[in-house]
């Protein structure tokens, strides 16, 4: 029998839910599965097999302490050790969240789970008198001695052989002390634009790789991405790509617990060859297939670049696809407060440096310029729209400037293109410099983050935390290789999405215009 | 015996088999052909995972993967390639390939006749392929490209011999055809237009004898175009090259990187 132990995903929950009504006599409902995968602090795995779930636990952790909610292996796989590598899996997990004891209430008539948790140093301290309602038994509470390093040590001892026999090739536990609760491997893939991409993240934190194929030379001399240039581009490169990831991160798939893909927004095309291959891949593996929306990805760029960024917060997120502001009460939680009303900010620039003729990608051309011109020399208009809202106008601003190269031709002046492109960046930085701090303030947060590829420009990095830092809040910006389009920060959001339980369908379609929410 | 899983999404048929291919044939275990015209991706992967289930078998009894490369939809042929990569990476086992006309031609593999398949290549346009079937042979009589209606009309009317059609591109043009081979035109029933689960098995058995599968690398397959871009085209019409199409479908980088 083999059986890995991975994280309990909402899809699973059939099952689940027929296998807890199969075995307890007040089973728990399906919305109360759902809860828990959606609360903070929770752990919830499930022992998968060719045959379908065949066990799940799961724990809940109040501060110090650490309740074993539920704990079930099915009939029929019973006596091989499932609930020995599951109830260790919790222990080390917990342990790793600095559990010091733990806790369970268990039926005084269920002899095989009280020898279990015996075993697993639980020892009884006390009985609720009825209370399992359906039958007027007793419930059994058992605690834990303290979770240090002589008990723990005890505790592998006594459940790990059988356990990791029982699951074959998963290992259970030995990470070190303060690792986080989660443990996973997960292989993103991401295809939404130009850029063929793979990653492989460790617990959501530790990156072993991160490839990426860009077609720039490819699109360059059409002024922009075609669709169709991207999508052979990346029929071309995507095996070659995952198969660079896993080498560089010194893994094989029979190593990975999730795969992960972009299935939204972009380019339709581009998407649907990231999201047919990672559904191959998936099908193949047998492993869950978690699908990312592009733009989460970029906030956990933010979460990959420093861990101990949280919401509540507000997020820049600008690139050549996108330009707007999002409020994040708490992670999965998402009120986007502004978009661009017409051009993204990246594609602002891709269009003024053609007018410029300094090729493309604009973005690189325009900030290396600006930085010896004059900002002020030409007073382009900022467009804030209304003073009370979020939304972005970048085409008047791009008129603006064609405009003016336009009128200066024909007046036969020369055109000083340093102080175009820098009163071109002027105009844009100020606009979302002034957004950003008002939807800050709006929102009363104190951490801001900034996300995408036109995060990488230098002089918008540097606008935007002097007026952060000047208010006190918090600003995070990811290094410039997790701004533009990369796998790395899409396995990083892909590892929250598991472990809420979230995974794409074999029938799941791409979405272009996937709405961050 | 190695199981083998086929799949096609190049037209509007979704077409999936298991089956074996020997030296004497390919035999058939289960197929399934659903018409879901620009809902491939949605519909590929159950298909498959209703096939395994329904013949009794797991993914990983699957020991090669053949998809059709095309010519058809650009996007229905890259989710058909897309995903039979990232099946054949994720088992590691070898990835063939198939032309598309080629698995609509098996289909009548046992007539006597010359066959004309037209493959619907959008803007105008077909994608043709001739076979001359015969004493159980199926000869292709040229390769994959992309052309208009009337030409390939124009063509197979000076052949001067009786022929079949089939395939999606006679939705839009059969009437150019019929008019111009007039009375040698002979038009096969639309269920016939195709591929199917078996025909494509049936392609990779003749494919293997004749050695046009490929080297069996998931990374190196690539779909079969016939034409650029778009904005490739253009430039090439502008710049008047008309050199062939790369195997890639796409024309090269920028020359000269700034």
């Amino acid at each position: 029998m083999t059986a890995r132990l991975r994280p309990m995903l909402k899809a699973d929950l059939d099952r689940v839910v027929a296998l807890e009504r199969a075995t307890f006599p007040s089973p728990w409902s399906r919305g109360m599965f759902v809860d828990e995968l959606t609360q903070a602090h929770r752990h919830w795995i499930v022992a998968d097999s060719p045959w379908g779930v065949v066990g799940y636990a799961g724990l809940m952790i109040a501060a110090t302490d650490g309740h074993v909610m539920n704990l079930l292996v099915r009939q029929d796989a019973q006596g091989r050790g499932l609930g020995k590598a599951l109830l260790s899996d919790l222990i080390e997990s917990a342990a790793e969240a600095g559990v010091d004891r733990l806790t369970l209430e268990v039926r005084r008539g269920n002899a095989p789970a009280i020898a279990l948790y015996r075993e697993a140093g639980f020892t009884e301290a006390g009985v609720r008198r009825g209370y399992y309602s359906d039958t007027g038994e007793d419930a059994l509470v058992m605690w834990t001695t303290p979770l240090d390093e002589e008990s723990m040590s005890a505790v592998r001892h006594a459940l790990q052989e059988r356990a990791s026999a029982a699951l074959g090739a998963f290992e259970v536990g030995g990470a070190a002390g303060g690792a986080p609760l989660q443990h996973d491997l997960i292989l993103a893939i991401e295809s939404s634009c130009d850029e063929t991409a793979a990653a492989v993240l460790r617990d959501g934190r530790e990156l072993l790789s991160s490839v990426v194929a860009s077609q720039v030379d490819f699109h360059r001399r059409f002024g922009g991405v075609v669709p169709e240039i991207a999508s052979r581009k990346h029929t071309e490169a995507i095996v070659g790509v995952v198969d660079e990831a896993l080498r560089n991160a010194a893994v094989t798939l029979r190593d990975l617990t999730a795969i992960a893909v972009t299935y939204g927004p972009g380019l339709v095309g581009a998407l649907v060859v990231g999201v047919g291959y990672a559904k191959g891949l998936a099908l193949a593996t047998g492993l869950p297939l978690v699908g990312v929306n592009h733009l989460e990805g970029h906030l956990f760029a933010n979460v990959l670049a420093d861990p101990s960024v949280a919401p509540p917060l507000v997020a820049l997120l600008v690139s050549g696809g996108h330009t707007s502001l999002v409020h994040v009460p708490a992670w999965g939680q998402y009120r986007t407060l502004g978009s661009t009303l017409d051009d993204a900010a990246g594609e602002a620039f891709d269009k003024v440096a053609k007018a410029l003729g300094l090729g493309y990608p604009g973005g690189p051309a325009i900030s290396l310029l600006a930085e010896t011109g004059d900002a002020s020399a030409i007073p382009f208009p900022r467009a804030m729209l209304r003073s009370d809202d979020f939304a972005f106008s970048l085409s008047g601003l791009k008129t603006a400037v064609i405009t003016y190269l336009d009128k200066e031709r024909r007046a036969g002046r020369d055109i000083d293109v340093p102080n175009v492109a820098a009163s071109f960046q002027a105009a844009v930085i100020d606009v979302q410099v002034a957004k950003a701090v008002r939807a800050v303030e709006t929102c009363g947060v104190e951490t801001f983050l900034l996300g995408g590829g036109v995060g990488a420009n230098r002089a918008l990095r540097e606008a935007l935390r002097a007026a952060m830092g000047s208010r006190g809040v918090r600003m995070s910006v990811p290094p410039l290789d997790l701004c533009t389009d990369n796998a790395a920060m899409i396995a990083a959001a892909a590892h929250f999405r598991l472990w809420r339980g979230d995974a794409l369908a074999p029938d799941a379609e791409a979405v272009p215009d996937l709405r961050l929410a | 015996m190695t199981l083998t899983l086929a799949l096609d999404t190049s037209t509007s048929m979704t077409a999936v088999a298991l089956g074996e291919i020997r030296d004497e044939g390919a035999s058939l275990i289960a197929e399934t052909n659903l018409e879901a015209p620009r809902a491939a991706l949605t519909h590929l992967v159950p298909s498959i995972m209703r096939l395994l289930e329904s013949s009794g078998h797991v993914i990983a009894d699957v020991g090669a993967v053949v998809v059709g490369r095309g010519p058809g939809s650009f996007t229905g042929v890259r989710i058909g390639v897309a995903t039979a990569k990232g099946i054949a990476q994720g088992l590691g086992v070898p990835l063939l390939g198939v032309g598309t006309l080629d698995a609509v031609a098996e289909r009548f593999a046992l007539s006597e006749t010359l066959l004309g398949v037209l493959g619907d290549a959008m803007r105008g346009e077909v994608y043709p392929a001739a076979f001359d079937i015969s004493g159980g042979r199926v000869d292709r009589t040229g390769p994959d490209e992309v052309s208009s209606p009337e030409r390939i009309a124009e063509r197979w009317s000076a052949l001067d011999r009786p022929l079949l059609l089939a395939g999606g591109g006679l939705r839009k043009y059969r009437s150019v055809f019929e008019d111009a081979l007039g009375g040698r035109a002979q038009v096969a029933p639309e269920s016939m237009w195709a591929p199917t689960g078996e025909s494509l098995l049936l392609a990779a058995w003749r494919g293997r004898a004749a050695g046009t599968l490929g080297d069996g690398d998931p990374g190196t397959l690539l779909p079969v175009y016939t034409r650029l871009s778009d904005a490739e085209e253009t430039e090439r019409s502008r710049s008047g090259r008309s050199d062939s199409v790369s195997d890639n479908g796409v024309a090269g980088p920028d020359p000269v990187p700034r």
